[in-house]
């Protein structure tokens, strides 16, 4: 069984493909992130080493502060409704008694199964200033509220922001209605033997028992928002200006189309130490309640 | 009687608000669903037809030429074999490198396999996005670019870590019985592993299908820096170029995106509820 089990060759040839894969296509080129920031690079040579003068360019840059407040909106705005919308429509979908539940399950899904370039475009064409369907229905039930959404530069981030929050709503629904089904029914039985109401219930009872749940919810979106790059890549391309820059494209278009690679690594090696934060911060915070409700 | 009276106001008060809850779960029901049937309509309609005549409602005449015009003339079929070979090959890879990862990892014996194991699960915590540039210098080092491989290959990279720990768990829980017994009938490793363990995880592995040919099919950011042949794109891709180069035709417009959504939308009404399972996954191993 021991030589079974330590079989050399067996062992080099279940590990060696996993491991070069992901040492070439993802470990070094983390590495390389950190290293390159230091360097004034265009992308051809091998570069020369400047210290930390692209961070602190990078510091002293206006865009990259624009990039920080749109990361953090983006967040923001994504957190605030998926989380809401996902724990209210998760909890109705989870009552047994509830007529069609499988279609409610289904259709606050199906946005997740897009491609987030369909997305993209199909909301391009429903916020579209003249001929889109959002102002169309404006003008439709006669109110003024048509507005120039993508290309208003202090609205166009939450217009694009509502996007991503459209698109992956179902999917924090998806992950808190599997927890609540984890949940044993026996804890609700007690709840309404203590006279609970349904909303007392899901207070006392659904909700602090899907820390866990909770916990990833925050993460994927707090990151999601600092990462965001596809819906201004695609919707209005940073602009207007470059008031929906994020840090992601604050990366891709100093790299791809300034040529300014080494100084695009350093933007993208302050994304990675931001959502590293962000993830130790959602632990820290959640696991402390945890252990205050404990004592 | 003043008790009655209060118990008929709370009912009412309930009835009403139990009302205006449906309301809502309507409302957002519609607010999830229109937009797409607002697409399917508009695939079927002509220009005056979405912005002047009819912008709401289902089409008057269903102009399937629309449909006709974006397979023979807009290269659609194109992108759809270069999706559907990128979004196979990588679900083979992804599955058949972190089956054999995991199984290395959980039941063999070896220095330095837990190592191993979380340097490869480090890949759960670093972002596309932060990479898109070195992986575009490999890939092109590597003499991938042009190439179906310069998407395959860090697709089914960027899946490995994930993929591997779900399989861990799953390993994990296998009773060595079933090994010790394949031992003594005269099975080396390899038969073992492919004959007795893989088919004790086919749930995991259907789940993991599912889950890596979602992510591959619909993935973006790389394939935007890392395609730049024509012939290679995917649908993806292909949509925004669309965009680009044919901005009049929204009718073909439309039918293109509803073609490049299909099968995503078909997958997920087939196997709902593996789908759901394999994107909620997420939660139980990074939480």
């Amino acid at each position: 069984m021991k030589k079974f089990f330590g079989n050399k060759w067996a062992i080099a040839i279940f590990t060696l493909p996993a491991l070069l894969l992901f040492t070439v296509l993802v470990f070094y080129p983390i590495v390389q992130v950190f290293h390159k920031s230091f360097f004034d690079w265009n992308g051809l040579s091998s570069g020369t080493f400047i210290g930390l003068e692209n961070y602190i360019r990078l510091f002293d840059d206006k865009v990259f502060w624009i990039s920080n407040k749109n990361g953090f909106i983006f967040a923001a705005v994504i957190t605030v409704f998926q989380m809401t919308m996902a724990t209210v429509l998760a909890l109705a979908v989870s009552n047994t008694k509830m007529k069609g539940r499988n279609f409610f399950r289904v259709v606050y899904f199906i946005p997740v199964v897009l491609s987030v370039t369909v997305v993209c475009q199909l909301w391009l064409s429903i916020y579209n200033a003249d001929t889109g369907l959002l102002n169309k229905f404006f003008e439709l039930i006669g109110s003024d509220f048509s507005q120039n959404w993508l290309t208003d530069r202090d609205k166009a981030i939450y217009a694009i922001a509502f996007v991503n929050a459209w698109q992956w709503m179902g999917y924090q629904f998806a992950l808190i209605l599997a927890g609540v089904k984890s949940i044993p029914t026996s804890y609700y039985e007690a709840a309404k033997i203590d006279g609970a109401t349904a909303v007392q219930a899901h207070q006392k009872v659904t909700i602090p028992l899907l820390a866990e749940t909770y916990k990833f919810c925050l993460v994927i979106s707090i990151t999601g928002g600092i990462k965001a790059f596809t819906e201004m890549f695609i919707m209005t391309g940073g602009g207007p200006g470059n008031s929906t820059y994020t840090l992601t494209y604050m990366m891709y278009s100093a790299a791809f189309r300034g040529g300014e690679f080494g100084y695009g690594l350093t933007a993208a090696a302050v994304l990675v130490l931001e959502c590293l934060m962000a993830i130790i911060v959602v632990n820290r915070l959640i696991k402390t309640e945890n252990a205050a409700e404990e004592a | 009687m003043a008790t009655l009276v209060n118990k008929v106001k709370t009912r009412k008060r309930f009835s009403l608000s139990d009302n205006l809850f449906q309301l809502f779960l309507w409302g957002y029901a519609f607010i999830s669903l229109y937009p797409l049937i607002w697409m399917l309509f508009y695939s079927f309609k002509n220009n005056d037809e979405i912005f002047v005549s009819n912008p709401f409602g289902f089409p008057t005449v269903l102009r399937v030429e629309n449909y006709i015009k974006a397979w023979s003339q807009y290269n659609v079929p194109q992108y759809f074999l270069n999706s559907l070979i990128v979004a196979v090959a990588t679900v083979i890879i992804t599955i058949v490198a972190a089956l054999m990862f995991a199984y290395a990892t959980s039941r063999m014996r070896w220095k330095g396999k837990a190592f191993a194991r979380t340097y490869v699960a480090l890949g759960m915590f670093i972002p596309v996005q932060a990479v898109l540039i070195p992986v575009a210098r490999v890939v092109q080092d590597l003499g991938l670019m042009g190439t179906h491989w310069a998407l395959i290959l860090p697709y089914a990279a960027f899946n490995l870590a994930f993929s591997s720990m779900v399989f861990y768990g799953f390993f994990l829980g296998i009773p060595v019985e079933m090994e010790e017994a394949a031992c003594i009938d005269g099975a080396n490793i390899f038969q073992t592993f492919f004959q007795i363990i893989v088919p004790t995880v086919k749930p995991a592995i259907a789940t993991l299908i599912i889950f890596t040919f979602l992510n591959s099919w619909n993935e973006f950011i790389l394939a935007n820096v890392l395609v730049i042949d024509q012939k290679l794109k995917t649908l993806p891709l292909g949509i925004l170029f669309f965009q680009g180069q044919f901005t009049t035709d929204w009718g073909a417009m439309g039918a293109t995106m509803v073609i490049a959504s299909l099968p995503t939308i078909l997958v997920y009404i087939l196997f709902s509820n593996q789908v759901e399972k394999a994107m909620t996954l997420g939660g139980a191993v990074k939480g």
